[in-house]
């Protein structure tokens, strides 16, 4: 196991005007989980790619260990990828699969033998040694290709998006098994996902990455609590964080913020005063979690809102209710036992810790 | 999970549905279709077990009434003379002798030629493509004057001239074979997904590894249809033996078959016979490749 850098790393395919992965920076310590997450299409999978030598290198850097990897063939990174597809070898049996590239470097046939088995154990496919891949269940294939990576016991590992060819269901129980694997094997793992409760659940650390551009670094409870920008607030958490335009109004010295018509206000502190006239900003963006927004009666600091309820999507714990407040549209989710009826006026509010403020044009986070 | 499979249907069954008719009418149509079909080679066969002298006397199909019409007379004379020049065997030996090679070569070139098309990444290998279909249009018989040219000056230059022996005739069934073959071979490996071999190529396989290891068993059902096509193709080639082959002593079954209706026209128990035996060798070749005819090879490879 070895940790795994990267430096600038950037990638331009020809002729493309823009970047694919622009100086990205990341730094992967020995045996950590991290993900790469963003929407399809902004560069994570070609990061990923990259790692493992399947893409040419632009400019920057990949360090593996302490060595500079950039130029070495995809074998000779000690590295190991799980496809998306999984990529298994049809007309080789499950064993064959997986000890392929043990026998490409000429283990002995004995470790091979005991490398598999061992392997097969962890995974529970014992007793599909001998078949071919067409043979097997989705779930199956998924852990083959696991399998197939764990035999040769890798510098590290290298999954792109794993489980989305699977059923709901089973990518909740690979999910918890992969997390698992990653604890027994002590493995340094790099994982591409698209879907933030993935990158959610498994990661030590979620790298966020949008237009080829490194977002944010930082523990999953870190990205939820105080996202850089509006993009990450926007992309970590489930449903995602409501966005509202507001204008900045001066009062009794302090601050507060308006919404377009008046039905969303929220009072700054004096500290938060302070951030919002260093921005030098007349508008900023209300970010606030479905999550956070409640009925409790809050005077002073925090946000105010008067909403009426337009769908009501019960989920059994709680409820998801869409709000229209004003021209804005919200989500809030409440406990399923509160007596809500569609076209309901309510008077909301939240707490002063559970509100973002992002600047309107960068949508850097203010607060 | 378990889901019932779906009642298969017989294809009999479906075009008995589609048609209207009986399952048994359908069958008894077919079976009609296919022994008229197959009339023709009944009859060689048939003239090729009745013995010579019936041939101008009575027609084949007489044997029907009177089965002890039947011998393997035929068959022991052209065997007779064993492997002498000018006789079948010697023949069947030199058919041989031209197909197997340009059988093997063009399946090994267009597989090598096709995998560099698809999974390559040099620039402008789209367009050799093309050019490579573009010349399965050539006519081959627009070629045979200019590569009789071609060979002499080779000849004249390297005191090695291909016309007249095998190597020449094989050289140009390679050659004519190869734009179909890589068409052929090209794209089916399309179908192989990119996956499988970048999966190769982390494990530690170097291309020659993924190219066997990989990509050419997942190749074997193009492969097996491509060696049955050139297999034939050489086989039943008469031209392109005849022109090149002019003066060898050895010639082809075709070129002993030719022979035998040119000369004496009387000839039949031997052109049958030897049709016979110029059927079967093709016949063991499609057997025996069949089994590579697998569908689904690629089942079990992606989700």
């Amino acid at each position: 196991m070895s940790s795994v850098t990267l430096r600038d790393l950037t990638k331009q395919y020809g002729g493309n005007a823009a970047l694919s992965l622009d100086s990205v920076n990341l730094e992967v310590a020995h045996g950590e989980f991290v993900c790469l997450v963003g929407p399809s299409g902004c560069g994570k999978t070609t990061a990923l790619r990259m790692i493992a030598g399947l893409e040419s290198v632009t400019s920057g850097e990949i360090e593996i260990g302490d060595r500079v990897v950039n130029d070495l063939s995809p074998r000779d990174r000690d590295i190991a990828l799980v496809f998306q597809s999984y990529a298994l070898y049809p007309h080789m049996t499950v064993f064959d699969n997986m000890s392929f590239g043990l026998k490409l470097r000429k283990v002995p046939k004995d470790d091979i033998i005991a490398a598999v088995t061992d392997a097969a154990r962890i995974l529970d496919l014992e007793q599909y040694l001998d078949r071919k891949p067409a043979q097997l269940s989705g779930g199956q294939r998924q852990r083959v290709a696991l399998g197939r990576a764990i035999v040769r016991n890798p510098a590290a590992f290298l999954m792109d998006e794993p489980l989305s060819n699977l059923d709901a269901k089973l990518r909740v129980q690979t999910r918890a098994e992969i997390a698992r694997l990653h604890h027994r094997l002590g493995a340094t793992m790099i994982y591409v996902t698209h879907d933030q409760v993935e990158a959610m659940t498994m990661a030590d650390r979620i790298a966020v990455i949008n237009l080829g551009k490194l977002e944010q670094v930082g523990s999953p409870r870190e990205l939820y609590d105080s996202p850089a920008n509006q993009f990450v607030a926007g992309f970590i958490g489930s449903p995602s964080m409501n966005f509202v335009p507001m204008h900045v109004e001066s009062v009794d010295g302090g601050i507060r913020v308006v919404s377009a018509g008046g039905d969303i206000d929220v009072t700054l502190d004096d500290a938060e005063s302070a951030m919002i006239r260093s921005a030098g900003v007349s508008d900023v963006v209300l970010g606030i979690r479905p999550e956070h927004i409640d009925n409790q009666p809050r005077t002073g600091r925090g946000l105010q809102m008067r909403a009426s309820v337009e769908v009501i999507e019960f989920l059994g714990n709680d409820e998801h209710v869409h709000l229209s407040s004003g021209s804005h549209e919200l989500v809030a989710i409440v406990d399923a036992r509160a007596p809500l009826t569609i076209g309901d006026s309510l008077t909301l509010s939240a707490s002063s810790e559970a509100i973002h403020l992002f600047h309107p044009e960068t949508g850097v986070a203010l607060k | 999970m378990t889901i019932d499979a779906p009642v298969k249907q017989s294809r009999v069954g479906r075009l008995a549905k589609r048609l209207h008719l009986s399952k048994t009418v359908v069958n008894v149509i077919l079976g009609l279709v296919a022994i008229f079909w197959l009339v023709p080679t009944i009859s060689l066969l048939v003239i090729s077990l009745r013995p010579e002298s019936l041939f101008g006397v009575s027609g084949w199909w007489k044997v029907f009434t009177d089965p002890s019409q039947l011998t393997f007379g035929n068959y022991s004379t052209i065997f007779s003379q064993g492997f002498a020049t000018g006789g079948v065997l010697d023949s069947l030996l030199t058919s041989l002798e031209i197909t197997i090679p340009a059988t093997l070569l063009v399946t090994m070139i267009s597989s090598l030629a096709a995998y560099s098309l698809v999974f390559g990444s040099w620039r402008g290998r789209d367009w050799i493509f093309f050019g490579i279909v573009g010349l399965m249009v050539v006519p081959l018989q627009v070629a045979l004057i200019p590569v009789v040219q071609l060979y002499r000056e080779m000849g004249n230059l390297f005191g090695l001239n291909p016309y007249g022996t095998i190597p020449g005739v094989i050289i140009f069934h390679v050659a004519f074979g190869l734009p179909f073959g890589i068409f052929l071979m090209r794209n089916f490996l399309t179908g192989i997904p990119r996956d499988l071999l970048e999966a190769g190529r982390i494990e530690g396989a170097g291309e020659w590894k993924i190219f066997y290891r990989i990509v050419l068993p997942l190749a074997l059902p193009a492969i097996a249809s491509l060696a049955i096509f050139q297999f034939i193709w050489v086989w039943n080639d008469l031209l392109v033996a005849l022109v090149f082959l002019g003066g060898n002593v050895h010639s082809p079954l075709t070129i002993f078959l030719y022979d035998q209706t040119r000369s004496l026209a009387a000839n039949y128990w031997i052109v049958s016979t030897g049709a016979v035996v110029s059927i079967f060798v093709p016949l063991i070749v499609f057997f025996s490749f069949q089994r590579y005819f697998v569908r689904g090879v690629l089942a079990g490879a992606v989700k």
